[in-house]
């Protein structure tokens, strides 16, 4: 990884909040890194290297298991260097990397390359998925455990799914031979056979809807499976009220766990209604009662955990109608501000949980999940959780700007993140005027 | 000044009236030449013959410079983008663009990049307001005057789903003081049908139960024919179709066109009396000279 300033060997961040339900810490204390891990948590801490930064809280860093960094094949819309800076000024420490590149992550050989370059270029801690199947085809699987040994940290169908029931359960079972968890993009194509929601919003703006059925069906499907293969499967963007239930009933009769996002959190169909493709995602954007039942899923813990499902999109793909537009938006600068200010501010989920959610659980889903424990590796972010910004072009760090939130108010805002003991992402200068 | 006329949706009565009242002034031929010296641009990434034609003799009555692109002879073929074709559009100094083209939202799209006033003449399965205007004004012609629409009830019959037609013309007719009633086959309507909160018949013998005394028809397309939405094209006459045996007792057929006759409607009523499909085209020109004067044109600015 590189850091933009070299780790100093020690540091104390002194009055910064704690708050880390993993490790039930919640209060004010000061906390000395070491040698890029946490040496100490306590009061009255001093050094030669200090950063005081009362009023702040100190999180675990956010892990977000579901990345699109472009890499390889768009790198004019992100790069490992750029994404892993979006993700670092989103307060994440570590991600998960989608294998649906250009080409296809399905042969060691890439995935070796892309291990080799987050070393060199990441910022952030970073896992490479590989492709479930070859060319994310839904027809040959790929060298699963070749892959494992190239480095790659699990698989996925992301992006389009896997089509045949029967390609996808041997792609469960050979996976769990190969030791690697499945991540699963949930869409029967079939039934999904428009660009947005299917509900009155599409009835009223006459762009083609896909029913809530197209992933509902293929989640009932893939946790039937999962419970049959025993295999370690993880259900990403969940959109659905009905899928997030689904996921409940599965949750003690398979390994499954699953996330939603950011935007399937905070925002409805309702948007459709600007007619602007910028709004197009998949899984589409759901009506109020799907994004209620979501939030109280992900409060519950029947969802798990938050991945931002990160999808950086050149201008020319977006500022398109509805039905030529790419889906997709960014994830990681915006989601936890995005969600401390909807579910948090709003009462929906308490910022224990949102910390939780984004940072403990998926955190222990990568190996990743100590948090903020003594020995454990320094991966922190730091957050004014009081600071009111506006999203636009100029405050984004990735090199897309197709952003849902661009021009609205959000409260909370990242002020630095911490990987390794390194500062990798740094306003403490901005928000001081003293450097560290 | 230029106004856009994009959408029907949210449409008030006095705006429809006011249009509707200008154009009976072209119809009577004292539209003079709004659009002397002015050009408007018709666009048309999709295939038309009517609006396309109605829309260009409109233009050209009214004074305007008519200039024509189609998809097959422009740089869109080239892979160049509608924002980018508008903008040069805009730089040539183009008053007015008419655009129609296959996706929901390109029109809207379209006005946020120009400042030239653009008008819908249909976008994919979205919108298509003057289509709903002359409908209107055919109608309001048949029976009296626009106020006389007030309380009379339009069944409108067929594929909703994939119709731009019954996106403008539902939010027209309600807006007139027109009651509706939707006939279709749950394949052919919208999943969330209720946004409209409209009764949901399944014939038109229910719609003529229900005292429609209009009838009107969309156009079946032929994909919707050999796919998994309708069983065959006579189960679908059977139920949804018009035949002369309906059009009793004065009750009207209306169709956006081109017609499928022996589909949606049989080729027998399509022309007589009680069809109001020739009036619907020639309500065309007359109604499309006042949105094009009204967008572009010196006329009276109406309130919108």
């Amino acid at each position: 990884m590189s850091g933009r300033n070299g780790a100093p060997a020690e540091l104390v961040i002194r009055h910064v909040h704690v708050l880390d339900p993993g490790n039930r810490l919640d209060g004010v204390a000061d906390v000395r890194l070491r040698e890029g891990r946490v040496a100490e948590v306590g009061e009255g801490l001093r050094g030669a290297c200090e950063l005081d930064v009362d009023g702040l809280h100190l999180f675990p860093g956010f892990v977000d298991v579901h990345a699109h960094w472009r890499t390889p094949g768009r790198e004019d819309e992100e790069s490992i260097e750029s994404g892993s800076a979006a993700a670092a000024a989103g307060g994440f420490t570590g991600i998960v990397m989608m294998p649906n590149t250009d080409p296809v992550v399905d042969r060691p050989v890439i995935v070796e390359s892309l291990v080799r370059r987050v070393e060199k270029e990441s910022r952030v801690r970073a896992y490479v998925s590989a492709a479930l199947h070859a060319g994310l085809k839904g027809e040959r699987l790929t060298e699963m455990r070749l892959l494992g040994e190239a480095g790659a940290f699990c698989v996925s169908d992301d992006g389009l799914g896997t089509a045949s029931a029967g390609v996808l359960r041997n792609g469960m079972l050979y996976a769990r031979s190969a030791g690697l968890p499945v991540i699963l993009h949930c869409e029967d194509h079939a039934l999904a056979t428009g660009v947005v929601h299917d509900g009155a919003y599409a009835a009223l703006a006459g762009i083609p809807g896909s029913p809530a059925s197209a992933e509902d069906a293929a989640t009932a499907t893939a946790l039937v499976l999962a419970a049959e293969t025993g295999a370690k499967v993880h259900i990403t963007h969940v959109s659905t009220a009905l899928s997030a239930a689904l996921v409940g009933f599965f949750k003690r009769r398979a390994d499954v766990s699953a996330d939603t996002t950011p935007h399937h959190l905070t925002l409805t169909d309702g948007l459709v209604a600007t007619l602007d493709g910028l709004f197009r995602v998949n899984p589409p954007l759901r009506p109020e009662t799907d994004r209620d039942g979501v939030t109280d899923a992900l409060r519950d813990g029947v969802l798990d955990f938050v991945a931002t499902d990160h999808a950086p999109h050149a201008p020319e793909e977006k500022e398109l109608p509805f039905e030529e537009a790419a889906p997709g938006f960014l994830g990681h600068e915006t989601a936890f501000a995005a969600l401390y200010t909807e579910l948090v501010l709003r009462g929906a989920v308490s910022l224990p949980r949102l910390v939780e959610a984004m940072s403990c659980s998926p955190g222990r889903w990568v190996g990743e999940g100590e948090g903020i424990v003594v020995g454990g590796p320094a991966d922190l972010a730091l957050i004014d959780l009081s600071e009111e910004w506006t999203v636009g072009r100029e405050t984004l760090v990735s090199r897309s700007s197709n952003s849902p939130y661009l021009g609205r108010g959000l409260t909370s805002r990242v002020v630095g993140t911490i990987v390794g003991g390194e500062l990798v992402y740094d306003r403490l200068g901005a928000k001081f005027g003293v450097q560290a | 000044m230029t106004r856009n006329f994009l959408t029907l949706e949210g449409a008030r009565r006095e705006d429809l009236r006011a249009i509707l009242d200008l154009a009976r002034i072209h119809a009577a031929g004292n539209g003079d030449r709004p659009l002397a010296g002015k050009t408007i641009c018709l666009a048309f990434f999709e295939a038309s013959t009517r609006t396309a034609v109605s829309f260009e003799l409109a233009a050209r009555r009214c004074g305007a410079d008519v200039i024509s692109l189609s998809e097959k002879g422009s740089a869109i073929a080239k892979g160049e983008s509608l924002i980018d074709t508008v903008v040069t559009l805009d730089c040539l100094g183009v008053d007015a663009l008419v655009l129609r083209h296959p996706a929901a939202g390109a029109a809207t799209l379209a006005a946020r990049h120009t400042g030239a006033a653009v008008v819908n003449a249909g976008d994919g399965c979205g919108q298509h307001p003057t289509q709903a205007l002359l409908d209107l004004y055919a109608l309001g012609e048949a029976v009296g005057g626009f106020d006389e629409l007030a309380g009379r009830r339009v069944a409108i019959v067929g594929d909703i789903l994939h119709s731009r037609v019954a996106r403008s013309v539902i939010p027209a007719f309600l807006a007139a003081g027109v009651e509706v009633a939707l006939v279709a086959p749950r394949t052919l309507l919208p999943q969330d049908a209720g946004i409209w909160d409209l009764p949901v018949l399944s014939s038109v013998d229910d719609a003529l139960l229900w005292g429609a005394g209009v009838l009107y028809t969309l156009r079946l397309q032929r994909e919707r024919m050999t796919g998994a939405r309708v069983p065959s094209v006579s189960e679908y006459a059977r139920f949804y179709g018009v035949a002369g045996r309906h059009l009793r007792d004065g009750v009207l057929v209306m169709h956006p066109g081109p017609v499928n006759r022996g589909v949606e409607i049989s080729g027998d009523v399509v022309l007589d009396g009680h069809s109001l499909i020739p009036d619907q085209v020639a309500a065309g020109i007359h109604v499309r000279s006042a949105v094009l004067a009204l967008a572009a044109g010196t006329a009276h600015e109406v309130a919108a």
